[in-house]
Parts: C-alpha cells; sequence; structure tokens
C-alpha cells in the first residue's frame, strides 16, 4: 500500500515474537490509563503520603532540622517496622481509588465496542490479553505502591547513622511482598468486576463495593456469632493482619482476633480463584449459547 | 494442498452439532462462503480462527491445524467481523496500528501501513478522528482497514457490505475486486447476497444445516458455456423431469412447473417437445439462458438434507 498510489502492497517485513504481543497490549493499556486527567490527578494524590513519610524520615536522621522546627529529640520519630506498616496501609488504600478507576478503563472500552473478536483473531491467546491488561494495572499501581516504599526504605538506610538497613532487610521484603500481594488482588479484582459491568462508572463502585460490602458482612457476623472467622471476609483486617506479620510490627491489642496466616492465605487465594473464574467466562470473543 | 482443507470437521456447541462432518478442499483466490441463516458459515470461521475447537476432524488453513498451530494461523489470517467490533475510544490510526501490532508488526511499521491502510479504504481524511464518531459505512471500512494493514495472506470478509448503502456497497465490492486482482492475498467471503460473492468470488462453499450443499469453481461454471435452458410446464412435471433426465440432461425443478436444464451436445430441443407431447405436458416458456450463482444456491438448497454435492451444470 502507498498513501499517495492509493493501491495494496503485501507485507514481506519482519514479524515480533509471539510472546511480546502481551507487551502491545500492556503498552496500550497503560497509554489509555494514563491518557485521563483523573489518574494524573490520582497518582499525583498517591504521591503525597510518601513526602510527608520522606520529610519525618528526615527530620529523624537530622537533628539540626529537628532543632531549628523546635523538636528537643528523636522522640515520636522512629523508624521502625511500626511505622513502614503505617505507610504501607495508607499507599495501599490509596491505590485502591486508582485501580478502581484505572481497570474499567482497561476492560470495559473493549467489551462495550465488542472488540474481543478482533483483539484475539490476532495471534492472542484470551490468557494472554488478561495477562496483557494486568501487566498494565500493575505496573500503574507500582508506582503508588511498591516503588516508593522501597525509596523511602533506601532513604532511611542511607540517612541512617546507624547500620539500620542490615537490621531491618525483612521490613524491605514485607513492603515489596505486602504492597505486590495486595496489588495482585486488586488487579485481577478489578479486571474481573469490569469485565462483567459494562458501564465504567459501575465497575469504578463494583470494585469499591467488593472489598467493604462482605468485610461489613463479615463484621455482621463477628459481633451476631461472636467468632473471629467472621474477619475472613474483611479484606481491610486480612491485609493489614498480613503486613503486619510480613513487616514483622508487633500485634494489636485486639490479638483474640487474630487470624491464622493459612487462613488469610487460603481466603486472598480463593478470591484470586474466583476473580480467574470470571474472567474465563467474560473474555471470549464468541458467547457460545448452549443447546 | 488447498488454502482451506477440511477433513470430516464437525463442531459442536453444547449439544448441538453445528458444522457436520465438512470435507473439502478450498483453492479459489477468492472463496465466497454462502448458505441460509444458522447454516453454519459463522461457526465455520470462528473454527478457522481457532475459537471453536473440533469436536471431530480438523480444519487446516495454508496447511496448519487451526486449533494446534492456532497463533500461526491467526498470524497469516485478517479477520472483518459481521458486527461491530473495534475500540470506539481510539482514532482511527491508532486502532488499526494497535491491531497490526498485535498482527506482529513493528511499531514504526504498523504505523506506516496503518496510514496507508486507511488512505486505501478511503479514510485517510478521518483518521484522526475516534472510530465511535464514525458513520456505519465508516465503520464496516476501518475493519476491512484493520484486516489489510497487517498484510495478511488470508483475508476473511464475514458480510462485508452489511448495512451499507449502494454507494458504500459498490466502494466495498470493488475493493474487494481490486484485492483479489492484487494477487498475494486470498479471500473468504461471507455474505448473503448472492450478488456480493457472484461479483467477487471464484469459488462458492453452500452450506446448510451444517453440511456442505455445494462446492463448485463459479469461473469455471462461467467459462464451461454449456447450454441452459428454464422450461414453464403445465401438467405432469415431475414425470416429464424424470423423462428429460433419461434422456440425459441435468435438470432441477421448482416451484410453479419450473424446471432448469442442462441440455447435451446429443439432445435436441425438438426431443423436449415430443416427451412434453407425449406425456400430456403443456410447455408455456422456454428460455436459454446461462446458469447463475442463484441458480447453483437454489439447487443446493433443493438437495436431499445431508447430501454433498459437488455442483456440476
Amino acid at each position: 500500500m502507498s498513501v499517495y498510489k492509493h493501491v495494496y502492497r503485501a507485507y514481506d517485513g519482519k514479524v515480533t515474537p509471539v510472546w511480546t504481543r502481551v507487551f502491545v497490549l500492556a503498552r496500550y493499556g497503560f497509554a489509555e490509563a494514563w491518557s485521563s486527567k483523573i489518574t494524573i490527578g490520582l497518582f499525583t494524590l498517591c504521591l503525597l503520603p510518601p513526602i510527608v513519610f520522606l520529610i519525618l524520615i528526615y527530620l529523624a536522621n537530622n537533628p539540626i532540622a529537628r532543632a531549628l522546627i523546635g523538636v528537643r529529640g528523636p522522640q515520636g520519630l522512629n523508624i521502625d517496622a511500626r511505622l513502614f506498616l503505617t505507610l504501607i496501609e495508607v499507599q495501599s488504600w490509596f491505590a485502591l481509588p486508582l485501580a478502581s478507576w484505572i481497570a474499567p478503563r482497561l476492560i470495559t472500552f473493549d467489551l462495550a465496542d465488542n472488540a474481543l473478536p478482533i483483539l484475539l483473531s490476532h495471534p492472542i491467546s484470551r490468557f494472554g490479553y488478561v495477562l496483557g491488561k494486568f501487566v498494565a494495572l500493575i505496573a500503574s499501581l507500582s508506582v503508588v505502591t511498591w516503588v516508593p516504599c522501597l525509596l523511602l526504605f533506601a532513604y532511611q538506610s542511607y540517612s541512617s547513622p546507624l547500620p539500620w538497613a542490615a537490621e531491618n532487610l525483612q521490613i524491605a521484603g514485607g513492603l515489596l511482598a505486602g504492597e505486590l500481594i495486595w496489588i495482585t488482588l486488586l488487579s485481577i479484582l478489578g479486571l474481573a468486576l469490569s469485565s462483567w459491568v459494562k458501564w465504567r462508572v459501575m465497575a469504578t463502585g463494583a470494585i469499591f463495593a467488593a472489598v467493604f460490602v462482605p468485610a461489613g458482612v463479615g463484621g455482621i457476623v463477628t459481633g451476631v456469632l461472636r467468632t473471629k472467622w467472621g474477619f475472613l471476609l474483611n479484606i481491610p483486617f486480612m491485609m493489614t493482619a498480613l503486613w503486619r506479620r510480613l513487616l514483622g510490627a508487633p500485634e494489636s491489642a485486639r490479638a483474640s482476633f487474630s487470624l491464622p496466616l493459612e487462613a488469610i492465605a487460603a481466603m486472598l487465594i480463593l478470591a484470586c480463584f474466583l476473580c480467574a473464574a470470571m474472567l474465563n467466562a467474560r473474555i471470549r470473543a464468541r458467547e457460545v449459547v448452549r443447546g | 494442498m488447498g488454502i482451506i482443507d477440511l477433513n470430516g470437521l464437525e463442531v459442536r456447541l453444547g449439544n448441538r452439532i453445528v458444522l457436520d462432518g465438512l470435507t473439502g478442499s478450498l483453492q479459489g483466490q477468492a472463496i465466497g462462503l454462502l448458505g441460509p441463516n444458522g447454516a453454519g458459515k459463522s461457526t465455520l470461521i470462528n473454527t478457522l480462527l481457532g475459537f471453536h475447537p473440533p469436536s471431530r476432524g480438523t480444519a487446516h488453513v495454508f496447511g496448519l491445524d487451526s486449533q494446534r498451530d492456532r497463533a500461526r494461523v491467526r498470524g497469516s489470517i485478517g479477520y472483518m467481523p459481521e458486527n461491530d467490533s473495534f475500540i470506539g475510544n481510539m482514532s482511527g490510526v491508532r486502532f488499526v496500528r494497535y491491531m497490526a501490532e498485535l498482527a506482529g508488526l513493528p511499531a514504526g511499521e504498523a504505523l506506516e501501513r496503518a496510514h496507508e491502510a486507511l488512505f486505501y479504504v478511503g479514510l485517510g481524511e478521518v483518521r484522526y478522528r475516534k472510530v465511535n464518531t464514525y458513520s456505519l459505512g465508516m465503520k464496516q471500512l476501518i475493519k476491512l482497514a484493520q484486516a489489510l494493514a497487517q498484510g495478511p495472506r488470508l483475508l476473511i470478509l464475514d458480510e462485508p457490505t452489511n448495512g451499507l448503502d449502494p454507494m458504500a456497497r459498490q466502494r466495498m465490492i470493488q475493493l474487494i475486486k481490486e484485492i483479489r486482482e492484487q494477487g498475494s492475498v486470498r479471500l473468504l467471503i461471507s455474505s448473503h447476497l448472492l450478488r456480493d460473492i457472484d461479483e467477487t468470488c471464484d469459488e462458492v462453499l453452500i452450506l446448510k444445516d451444517g453440511r456442505i450443499a455445494a462446492l463448485c469453481n463459479i469461473e469455471e461454471e462461467r467459462r464451461s458455456n454449456r447450454s441452459f435452458m428454464e422450461l414453464e410446464t403445465v401438467g405432469a412435471t415431475e414425470q416429464f423431469s424424470v423423462s428429460i433426465r433419461g434422456l440425459g440432461c441435468e435438470c432441477a425443478c421448482f416451484p410453479g412447473g419450473r424446471i432448469k436444464l442442462v441440455i447435451p451436445d446429443h439432445i435436441e430441443v425438438r426431443d423436449l417437445y415430443v416427451i412434453a407431447s407425449a406425456q400430456g405436458v403443456l410447455i408455456r416458456r422456454m428460455n436459454r439462458r446461462r446458469d447463475s450463482l442463484e441458480d447453483i444456491f437454489l439447487r443446493a438448497m433443493d438437495n436431499e438434507v445431508g447430501r454433498t454435492a459437488h455442483v456440476s451444470l
């Protein structure tokens, strides 16, 4: 083909490897997600807490700066697992609205205009399609979760006059693992719900609801039956318990409500399987009417 | 080896057999896929694309198994689906580029070919507009552009003239003819419109109830230049048609006493009158005419259900 000749010409150039097509989907998904001003706004908002924590770490390691603002001792500015637990909690909950906004943008545009038959007629499998969108979402959430957390950890390691990093490596591992688990759960949940709800605003609401409505139900179960197992429906509670253990932070006062790690892991895996089943049912080039 | 080889292909959707033992080799430059609603045309296309696994038999495209070598098969096919299928939020050029990159073109090449494809189909001036602002005809054209941009070996067009006004339809038919004449792309065109297939294809596969009702080369039929005749009769038409078959004529009966027949060289028209007179059949009209795709289609539909027939006229 040629723009000026208007004739068809066959393509005989080189072709990219099939496995790289996932990254084409991821690249276009990423671009789509970040083309929205709301995404930029939410991203900016998500970076505010790390700036606050950066200042705290700076003050904790700099006596002159503390003296200048009138803080006499390092009391209240202990940089430990507890502080990083607060950081991971804040960043994780800031990531929720970002995920709720981005995930529907990745899927619903394709579903609303019935693009799947064309997309999947190319050398890309259904798994590859979901993986591409998943990578785009994980990459978007990473920049507001484990990346700033680890950068703050690195800054604290650099600033601390003591050999702090070697003694607190568990925090770094916990930050990375804890945030990766969270954004994986958020991503797969976001994609699954977005694939079932074509209207983007509704999909955003559905993601919030999927996190908080079961938590409410779990609270009722816990209150009525006086059992701690109701918390297995409470994602915020489970994630906080998980992050606490991963970071090595002290347990909260309500130790009787502590859930076993195995139960938390099982629930999270179950949730991921459920979402995968939802995606498997929806991400198809053709609907087959059984009969 | 044909472009598409079907070997006892059976596809079940749920408990329903949608394609039932299709066997044949399609070798034309442009292959028409005809059949009434529910005949299995779209299912066959979806099976070739690897969307539906065969429950029995195989389908090969360029010698590659449609299931086992799915990625390679899809890499060589450009597909224009029947229904609306696009990403409305993207500009035309971005959408076509995206599809070309998914097909395996490097980003730079994909962008270049996206522009070229859009100009080629006549959407050059609107390529920066979002796809959801396009008219129905433009949406059909952008589906064609995305299928062409990757430079496929086989172009599958599912109802390409659906919903187009006469001018847009003519433009689409002209594009398909140009692509066929260029020669580097094979075409598989599914359509309800016999005229579209007649104008663009050189081979036709007619499906009925999931079976092959006819598979023939239209070009050969056109070239054969044999003598066709259309009769309108009153009286014992069935018995009359049996008798003229006895003479060696091939014939098909239609409601209203209409008979279409091919007369071998050694038979004279006078012989028909003799039989008609003997059986008390009145011949009210007699036209000599060339066979059309419509005749092939109607005869295939008239065939006994499930009987695979290679139409030869």
